[in-house]
C-alpha cells in the first residue's frame, strides 16, 4: 500500500494515536472509543497490521494490538506522533 | 515447583504482613538469581470474592488494558498462564481474605486455582498460592477432592503477647515519631488495650497513631496516656476503617441508613423493611437511585460477614419471613460519623 493510501484514513490515524497512548488495546475497545463499530476498527487495524506497523496477540478469544516494535515503520510512526504531539502542545 | 501454603490466625496477628513480607524477600532473591518472579497480593473481599474480579486483577499487572469483560474465569486463568508462559515467568499469588472467595465461588474455583498445575504436568509450574484466613473452618466448607489440594502448608500465626506488641510498637514508634515522643507508659498502656482486643497488633499500630494525633491537636511535646485513652474511646475496635472503606457506594449508604435508624429510635433490632425504607430516604439525600430489595439483602449478607450487623430471619410461617437486624458490637452514632467521612471524601473526589 503506498503511504498516502495508509495515512490517508482519520480513522486510523487515530487507532494509531489511541495506541501510541495506551501502548495495547483489543479491536471492541477501540471501536468504542473512537465511536464507530466493530468490523470497521477491525478492518481498519488489518489494514495497519499488514503494513507492519501494528501486531497482535490472541489470549484465548481476547485479540489485543499494539505497535509492532520490530517494525522500523512503527517506530518511525510513533516518532511523527510524539513531534507533532510535543510540538502541538507547546 | 508450585507450591500451596494456606495462613491462619485472628485479626490483626500478621497474616497479610507475613505473606508481604515473603513475597518481596523471594522476589528480591529470585531476581538476583536471574528468575522472573512476581508476587501479586490480592484481597478477594475488595473483589467482591469474585475469581473473575480477583484473576482480571492479576492479568492486568501484565496486561494493564486487558478487555474487562466477554470472556470466562476459566479463559481468564488460560490467559494468566499464557502470558507467564511467554514471558517465562512464574506469580506467587497471595489471596488475602480467602474466606469471601470461598463463600462466593465455592470448591469450583479453589478447585480450578489449585488444579491448574496439574494439567500441566510437564511443563514448568508458573502459579503458587498463599491463601490468607482467619480459620480454617472456610476450608471445611470446601469438598474433599478440592480440600485435599489445599492442606498441605499450612501456617497458623498465634495471637501477640504484651512483650511482643510493645516490640511492633516501638519500632513504629521509632519510625515514626520524634525522639522521647511517645513515653514507655504510653506504648505499655497501648499495647495492654491491644492485647485485649485479642492481640490484635493493627488496632494497636491505629491507636499509636491516633494518640499521636491528639497529641498533636492539644500542642503536646509527648502523647500522653490520656491521649491513649481519648484514642481508645474515638477509636471503633470492632470493625476495622479499611472494612468501611472498602465498600461500595450504595452500601456505604444501606448502612448509613441503618447507622441513623438505630441512632434514632433506641430499639435492639429494627426489620428489613424499616431499613430498606431508610435507605430510600438517604438516597434521595445523595441523589442517587436506590438498588432493588434483593441487593440490599446481599448488602446485608455481606455486612454480617464481616460482623458490623447481624442478620436473623424471624419466622418460616406461610406469611413469609422477615429479616431482623441488630448493631451488636459499634455505637451508631460512631458508624455514622465513620460512613460520613467516607461519603464525603467520596464526593469530593468524584
Amino acid at each position: 500500500m503506498n503511504i498516502e493510501d495508509v495515512f490517508s484514513s482519520k480513522l486510523r490515524m487515530k487507532i494509531l494515536k489511541i495506541l501510541h497512548n495506551v501502548s495495547e488495546l483489543n479491536v471492541s475497545e477501540i471501536a468504542r472509543r473512537l465511536n464507530v463499530n466493530y468490523m470497521s476498527a477491525s478492518k481498519h487495524m488489518k489494514i495497519l497490521e499488514d503494513e507492519d506497523i501494528l501486531q497482535h496477540k490472541l489470549f484465548g478469544r481476547i485479540r489485543l494490538y499494539r505497535f509492532n516494535e520490530q517494525s522500523p515503520k512503527a517506530k518511525a510512526v510513533q516518532n511523527l506522533i510524539d513531534v507533532w504531539e510535543h510540538q502541538n502542545r507547546k | 515447583m508450585a507450591q500451596r501454603v494456606i495462613i491462619t490466625g485472628d485479626v490483626g496477628t500478621g497474616k497479610t504482613a507475613l505473606s508481604q513480607r515473603f513475597g518481596a524477600d523471594i522476589t528480591h532473591e529470585a531476581s538476583t538469581r536471574g528468575i522472573k518472579l512476581r508476587y501479586t497480593h490480592v484481597n478477594c473481599r475488595e473483589y467482591r470474592g469474585s475469581l473473575f474480579l480477583t484473576l482480571q486483577h492479576v492479568v492486568s499487572v501484565y496486561h494493564p488494558n486487558f478487555p474487562k469483560r466477554g470472556y470466562s474465569p476459566e479463559e481468564l486463568l488460560r490467559t494468566l498462564v499464557q502470558i507467564l508462559d511467554e514471558e517465562n515467568a512464574y506469580i506467587i499469588l497471595g489471596l488475602d481474605e480467602f474466606e469471601s472467595l470461598v463463600e462466593k465461588e465455592g470448591s469450583e474455583a479453589v478447585y480450578k486455582l489449585t488444579r491448574l498445575q496439574e494439567m500441566r504436568q510437564n511443563k514448568p509450574q508458573r502459579l503458587s498460592l498463599i491463601c490468607i484466613l482467619r480459620s480454617l473452618k472456610t476450608i471445611e466448607q470446601l469438598d474433599a477432592s478440592t480440600r485435599s489440594t489445599l492442606q498441605s502448608n499450612i501456617i497458623n500465626l498465634q495471637k501477640y503477647s504484651k512483650q511482643q506488641l510493645v516490640d511492633i510498637l516501638n519500632d513504629r514508634v521509632s519510625l515514626a515519631f520524634k525522639p522521647l515522643a511517645i513515653p514507655e507508659g504510653t506504648v505499655g498502656l497501648i499495647a495492654d488495650v491491644a492485647f485485649s482486643e485479642n492481640g490484635n497488633a493493627r488496632f494497636g499500630i491505629e491507636l499509636l497513631w491516633r494518640a499521636g494525633k491528639y497529641a498533636n491537636a492539644e500542642n503536646l511535646n509527648i502523647a500522653t496516656p490520656e491521649c491513649v485513652r481519648k484514642a481508645v474511646s474515638s477509636i471503633v475496635p470492632a470493625i476495622r476503617k479499611s472494612d468501611l472503606a472498602t465498600l461500595g457506594l450504595h452500601e456505604k449508604l444501606f448502612l448509613l441508613a441503618i447507622s441513623r435508624l438505630f441512632k434514632q429510635n433506641q430499639k435492639a433490632n429494627i426489620s428489613l423493611t424499616e431499613a430498606e425504607q431508610a435507605y430510600a430516604v438517604v438516597c434521595e439525600e445523595f441523589d442517587t437511585s436506590p438498588n432493588s430489595h434483593t441487593q440490599l439483602w446481599k448488602y446485608l449478607k455481606d455486612f454480617s460477614s464481616i460482623g458490623i450487623v447481624e442478620a436473623e430471619v424471624n419466622g418460616t410461617g406461610s406469611r413469609g419471613r422477615s429479616t431482623a437486624i441488630s448493631l451488636p458490637r459499634i455505637p451508631a452514632q460512631e458508624l455514622e460519623k465513620e460512613l460520613r467521612v467516607l461519603l464525603d471524601e467520596e464526593s469530593k473526589k468524584s
